[in-house]
């Protein structure tokens, strides 16, 4: 069946999506395409990459890409690809690159905006097609590149809306990630992990604000903590994050999902204002807050308890924990998580230390919580290969939800509003021809 | 608690060890015990084998200065270590059905001499080929520091596992390596 827009149209329902948007690899190539080629996609922390020549290499959709600081301190992002014989400038990770790239290959080199520099013996290019100053000398930088408040982004095609368009509602929780420093700053450290899921991108989106699952899935890690914390009388931040998952169905229906154009939207925690002063480390950390912005405005930063934030096409930040899931599809059963730790700039160390535990505790390989969730995903991917059925159930609360001035709300806090707001946006990118592709045809 | 900054981590000898050939033996003994005890997973036995305030370290980073300051692929407790095992002995372990089996294969053992405290400081190398829906090899360089009983057997105070591939991708790590 070949993707026509009628075809791409009518695999998107209302309550439900077809099965092949997980399973079909013609699908996943498209998507390359027309999501992770038209969106913006979420690069990389400038903190990632403090001084100039500092480069550090990611993906957008399929692509390889770096992102690096030029001589003038701006951050540029260019495809990781030498344009003499195609090699790879620089090998994965991160590093500094000096005050130029220079491929290994034949020592073609480039300048940190990827403007070619020169190429060796250049007396045998004379008299050629060869042109330093034609684009196709170069490497050729990503069309837009974009920040917002340190976190980078970039966008393959020169067309569609800006960055802060694009994001919406969203950046309401990068801003708050940021304010909790009492600086508002923040930047990575603490080192990354990188763990893969036997399973398509889109399950662990719809997954992040999947409130239904969390006491079905995740009861074997909620009990062995809630069992443990039984027995030595006390329930420590180590088991209380593990703990959460078994809140009863009336916590979960409680919550409030909110959903932004673009598939971006947020699963609102407890709002409990008193948490700014309950544990030590919320108490320090309320105070550094209070001695800057006044006790009023440190109540507000830390009253905004949001759990998962999803920024389409990117991944999920927790501003409470301070953490990025960075969502790397890698192929239509294969996708990558990176996760980012943040230091608050100018919060007490032990803000810090919590964060880092969270990371240990919840997002590493060996977390306790992960297994369930990943084990399910790689199911979700199993049971759609098979002929048993078409299409992925969206129901809860369809036609609830409420509109408002910045995207839409839950009624119900188990509503799949986020799968729709999701498959929405998949659908309205998906429906797009991007810029390249004309391209390619003309 | 877990960021407890004044736990040792070092596996740097800070004196010589020399063990009669009885003592080290027992070493050995008490590691290819150890390995079996996982192999087989009796995870509460295992636990038993660990000094109250032991810690089960697996960086993240080559050479990895300490696990407060960066994350690491497992830092554990005994409260915690007791979590994981609750967890893998739980009928509604998801992803443990079926369960992973392993075979540790521990070799290279030599005593590197005591640390500040005088615990034992034992190198061993590691090959564990793990099954569970599919075949993975790992292989490690793993530092014990061993606490004396008085009965003439080693409590576990520090089990550091630097696996060859720590900085790479990973699948999910569920049992202990």
């Amino acid at each position: 069946m070949s993707l026509t827009p009628e075809a791409i149209a009518a695999l998107v329902r209302p309550d439900s999506v077809h099965r092949r948007l997980y399973t079909d690899p013609d699908i996943f190539a498209l998507e390359m395409q027309r999501i992770y080629g038209q969106a913006w996609i979420y690069v990389g922390h400038d903190s990632q990459v403090p001084n100039p020549g500092d480069y550090h290499t990611t993906r957008i959709g399929d692509q390889d890409v770096i992102m690096v600081r030029d001589t003038n301190g701006e951050i540029r992002v260019v495809y990781n690809r030498c344009p003499h014989k195609g090699a790879q400038l620089v090998a994965a990770g991160s590093g500094n690159t000096g005050k130029f790239f220079r491929c290994p290959y034949h020592a073609w080199s480039f300048k940190l905006d990827g403007s070619h520099l020169a190429a060796p013996l250049r007396k045998g290019l004379i008299d050629t097609n060869y042109d330093p100053k034609h684009p196709d000398f170069s490497m050729r930088p990503l069309a837009r590149v974009d920040s917002y408040r340190g976190f980078v982004f970039a966008n393959q095609s020169p067309e569609g809306e800006d960055l802060l368009s694009f994001l919406g509602g969203v950046t309401t929780s990068i801003d708050n990630l940021c304010d909790r420093s009492p600086v508002g700053e923040i930047e990575v450290v603490g080192g990354v992990f990188q763990v893969m899921q036997q399973s398509n991108w889109k399950v662990f989106y719809e997954n992040l604000h999947d409130t239904m699952h969390a006491p079905v899935t995740h009861e074997s890690s909620f009990m062995a903590a809630r069992d443990k914390a039984a027995e030595q009388g006390e329930m420590p931040f180590e088991l209380l994050i593990m703990d959460g998952n078994g809140a009863p169905w009336e916590f979960w229906e409680a919550l409030e999902l909110v959903a932004y154009p673009n598939g971006h939207g947020y699963m609102e925690a407890i709002f409990d204002p008193a948490a700014a002063t309950r544990d030590p480390v919320s108490r320090a950390h309320f105070e550094s807050l209070s001695k800057v912005h006044g006790e009023d405005k440190a109540r507000e930063i830390l009253g905004m308890n949001r759990h998962n934030t999803i920024i389409y096409g990117s991944g999920s930040p927790h501003t409470v924990f301070q953490q990025f899931r960075v969502i790397r599809p890698v192929s239509v059963d294969r996708t990558m998580i990176e996760i980012q730790t943040f230091r608050l700039k100018g919060a007490p160390a032990e803000v810090f230390d919590r964060a880092i535990t969270y990371t240990n505790i919840i997002n590493s390989p060996s977390s306790n919580v992960m297994p369930d969730d990943i084990e399910l995903y790689r199911r979700c991917q199993q049971g759609n290969a098979t002929n048993g059925g078409d299409w992925v159930s969206h129901h809860r609360y369809v036609g609830t939800d409420k509109t408002t001035e910045a995207g839409m709300v839950s009624t119900n806090g188990t509503s799949e509003l986020p799968m729709r707001n999701q498959f929405a946006a998949w659908k309205k990118f998906m429906l797009q021809t991007p810029a390249q592709e004309n391209r390619h045809v003309a | 608690m877990l960021l407890d900054r004044t736990f040792d981590v070092s596996t740097v000898p800070v004196a010589g060890a020399s063990l009669p050939a009885e003592a080290l033996q027992s070493v050995q003994q008490f590691l290819f015990h150890e390995a079996r005890l996982l192999d087989e997973r009796r995870f509460d036995e295992w636990n038993q084998l660990w000094a109250e305030d032991g810690r089960y370290w697996v960086p993240r980073r080559h050479d990895q200065e300490n696990p407060f300051d960066h994350v690491s692929l497992f830092w554990e407790d005994a409260m915690l270590r007791d979590v994981r095992v609750r967890r893998l002995n739980h009928e509604h372990n998801w992803s443990q059905q079926p369960p992973t089996r392993a075979s540790r294969l521990v070799g290279n053992v030599m005593v590197d001499g005591v640390d500040a405290a005088g615990h034992l400081i034992v190198r061993s190398s590691l090959q564990m080929t793990e099954w569970r829906l599919e075949q993975r090899q790992f292989g490690a360089t793993v530092f014990h520091k061993l606490a004396a009983t008085d009965d003439g057997g080693w409590k576990i105070v520090l089990k550091r596992v630097n696996l060859v591939n720590c900085d790479g991708v990973f699948g999910i790590l569920e049992v202990f390596f």
